[in-house]
């Protein structure tokens, strides 16, 4: 941001850029962080000008302190909060997904995930391949018997696909372009999952890349402005890995990551049932809003809690 | 100096340093009861892992600082500063409701109006934006209290695209931490910023006694900041999935080397000390 240039703002011309440039005044940040007094006398411009300027940049560039009054009507009428579909799962996330956060869900078999909100437009951004329609068609069969409820959920659900980081950010700000420009379908998106982003983001980790881990923060500042501006909510699946030191299992991705979510869930097999049952254990791992350590049973093949609905095999890919 | 701008700018730091702001101590005793309020402003750490209760330890203070005065609060001015889009009104309208005897919308709207909320996508939006916020603080006598959560959201992408050398990768934060150093010397503003634990530690224990998380922190952030900061609080968890989540802080005076730990929990409405 903030290469000077001649017209950048009011005041600011070409023999100014020039001036400054040649003493080494390249961008806003330089001019800002410059003793002006200094500046003046070197440069040969007048030290009331240079502090003008400086104020005009500042207002254009810097950020608006938004009053906190203000904030909270906008809020009351902007934020929703979308039930998943599975009680348990909803109680874990205080009534469901809230629209503006990022929320994860960790677990071992990532594709269960494609369970939620498809009472709502969904955009699923699949970056394992490990979606299907006839998986879909299979889930929202346990939940309805109705073959046009069947087909009108199916129409709900945009599936895009993006197999590395470039292209995952393409997808995200394709998105954030066609909601501002009110695309019909993309406007009325409330839900965005991403499946998942340890396919694409542990391919850059490891070793002494900086770049990668820049790019993992990137693509987690586009899905909290994803979540924020347009007004999604936003589920993210993660893997699980095992700590090299204790064995324990914990979210992958590492710290870096784990400061990103609001809302953090852990699904566990339930021991003794390997993985055809279909049932799991939901821990909160991390809450806003709730205290964290509170679980329940959740079965994520048939989508309701156990007692509700009666088990059946939901094949895990 | 000379001309009429500057000219108000001094009388303005004249006026802060005469009127004087809240300090420490009447902010959180529990936390700051032995600070002195010293002639400048204070510059405080907070810095953990995810989820050992620090961004609620801002809202715990944020509400101290709006309530009215007849609620136990000191009615004076936050300006929050949220760099990753962290920031839950909506966790510190429910703080602040259950901390009113009334929790009216009414009331509840007079205590947000006392807090200004800006968000910063990358650390040179950082940098103008607290330069500029000297004419804020300037206009708004009543505002005392600077929070930055957090100070290390940019950390690795400024490491990527600040160039080769350390030192230029750092240069905008060097800047911020300047232009913050100005806001609470000559402002008399208190700033907690939020730091989080991105590097891993070599030891991986529970946390034990007093010493233990701090023992291990490696900094990370650039010198200009490490000496700018008169107090750091570590936050940690006791990870107990069976009885009530506690959280402890232990804070380091950095000139005089004390530490003190104060243990915690985390309530619907806020941060109760144990």
């Amino acid at each position: 941001m903030g290469v000077l240039r001649a017209g950048l703002c009011p005041g600011l011309t070409q023999d100014t850029v020039q001036l400054l440039r040649s003493r080494g005044i390249k961008t806003v940040v330089d001019l800002v962080s410059a003793d002006l007094e200094e500046v003046a006398q070197k440069c040969g411009l007048s030290y009331k000008a240079l502090v003008a300027l400086r104020r005009v940049l500042l207002a254009q560039f810097s950020a608006f302190p938004f009053n906190g009054a203000d904030l909270y009507e906008e809020l009351k009428t902007s934020t929703s909060i979308l039930s998943t579909g599975i009680g348990s799962l909803d109680k874990l996330l205080d009534a469901g997904l809230y629209t503006g956060e990022v929320t994860e869900i960790v677990c071992l078999c990532v594709s269960a995930n494609v369970a939620y909100s498809l009472q709502q437009n969904v955009v699923y951004i699949d970056s394992n391949g490990g979606l299907t329609a006839s998986r879909l068609l299979q889930l929202l069969q346990a939940r309805t018997p109705d073959e046009e409820e069947q087909a009108g959920a199916l129409q709900r659900i945009q599936v895009v696909r993006a197999f590395d980081i470039f292209q995952m950010l393409d997808v995200l700000q394709d998105l954030r372009g066609a909601v501002s420009q009110q695309v019909s379908s993309a406007s009325t998106v409330k839900v965005v999952v991403v499946d998942s982003v340890t396919a694409v983001v542990s391919p850059l980790l490891g070793g002494q890349q900086r770049e990668g881990l820049a790019l993992m923060m990137q693509l987690a500042r586009e899905l909290k402005t994803l979540a924020r501006d347009v007004g999604v909510a936003v589920v993210v699946t993660n893997h699980m890995t095992r700590d090299r030191d204790s064995g324990k299992l914990k979210p992958a991705l590492g710290r870096s990551w784990s400061f990103v979510p609001s809302t953090r869930i852990l699904l566990d097999i339930e021991e003794g049932t390997g993985t055809s049952g279909g049932r799991r254990r939901a821990y909160l791992t991390k809450s806003p809003r709730l205290p964290t350590g509170f679980q329940e049973m959740v079965d994520i093949g048939t989508w309701g809690t156990p007692e509700q609905s009666p088990a059946s095999q939901g094949d895990q890919m | 100096l000379g001309n009429e701008f500057s000219f108000s700018f001094f009388f303005c730091k004249l006026l802060a340093r005469l009127e004087g702001r809240s300090s420490l101590k009447e902010i959180e005793p529990n936390l700051f009861a032995d600070e002195d309020s010293s002639v400048h402003g204070d510059i405080i750490e907070f810095h953990g892992p995810e989820g050992t209760g620090k961004t609620e330890m801002f809202y715990h203070v944020t509400a101290r600082c709006v309530l009215p005065k007849s609620e136990g609060g000191l009615e004076v001015e936050v300006l929050f500063i949220d760099t990753d889009y962290h920031f839950d009104l909506l966790r510190l309208v429910t703080i602040l409701e259950r901390r009113l005897s009334r929790g009216s919308e009414e009331a509840v709207r007079q205590c947000l109006a006392r807090l200004f909320v800006v968000s910063c996508g990358t650390s040179s939006q950082l940098l103008l934006t607290l330069c500029s916020l000297e004419t804020t603080v300037c206009s708004r006598p009543a505002l005392c209290l600077l929070i930055l959560d957090s100070l290390s959201a940019f950390y690795w992408t400024d490491r990527a695209s600040g160039g080769e050398s350390v030192s230029s990768q750092e240069s905008t934060l060097r800047t911020c931490s300047r232009f913050l150093e100005r806001l609470a010397v000559e402002y008399r503003l208190v700033v907690l910023a939020a730091t989080q634990s991105l590097m891993q530690t070599a030891w991986q224990g529970p946390a034990g006694g007093p010493g233990e998380p701090e023992a291990h922190y490696r900094p990370y952030l650039c010198r200009e900041w490490q000496r700018l900061v008169k107090l750091r609080m570590f936050f940690s968890k006791q990870d107990d999935l069976k009885t009530d989540t506690q959280f402890s802080l232990v804070s380091r005076h950095l000139k005089s080397n004390s530490l003190k730990k104060h243990v915690f929990v985390i309530g619907e409405s806020g941060i109760e000390f144990r």
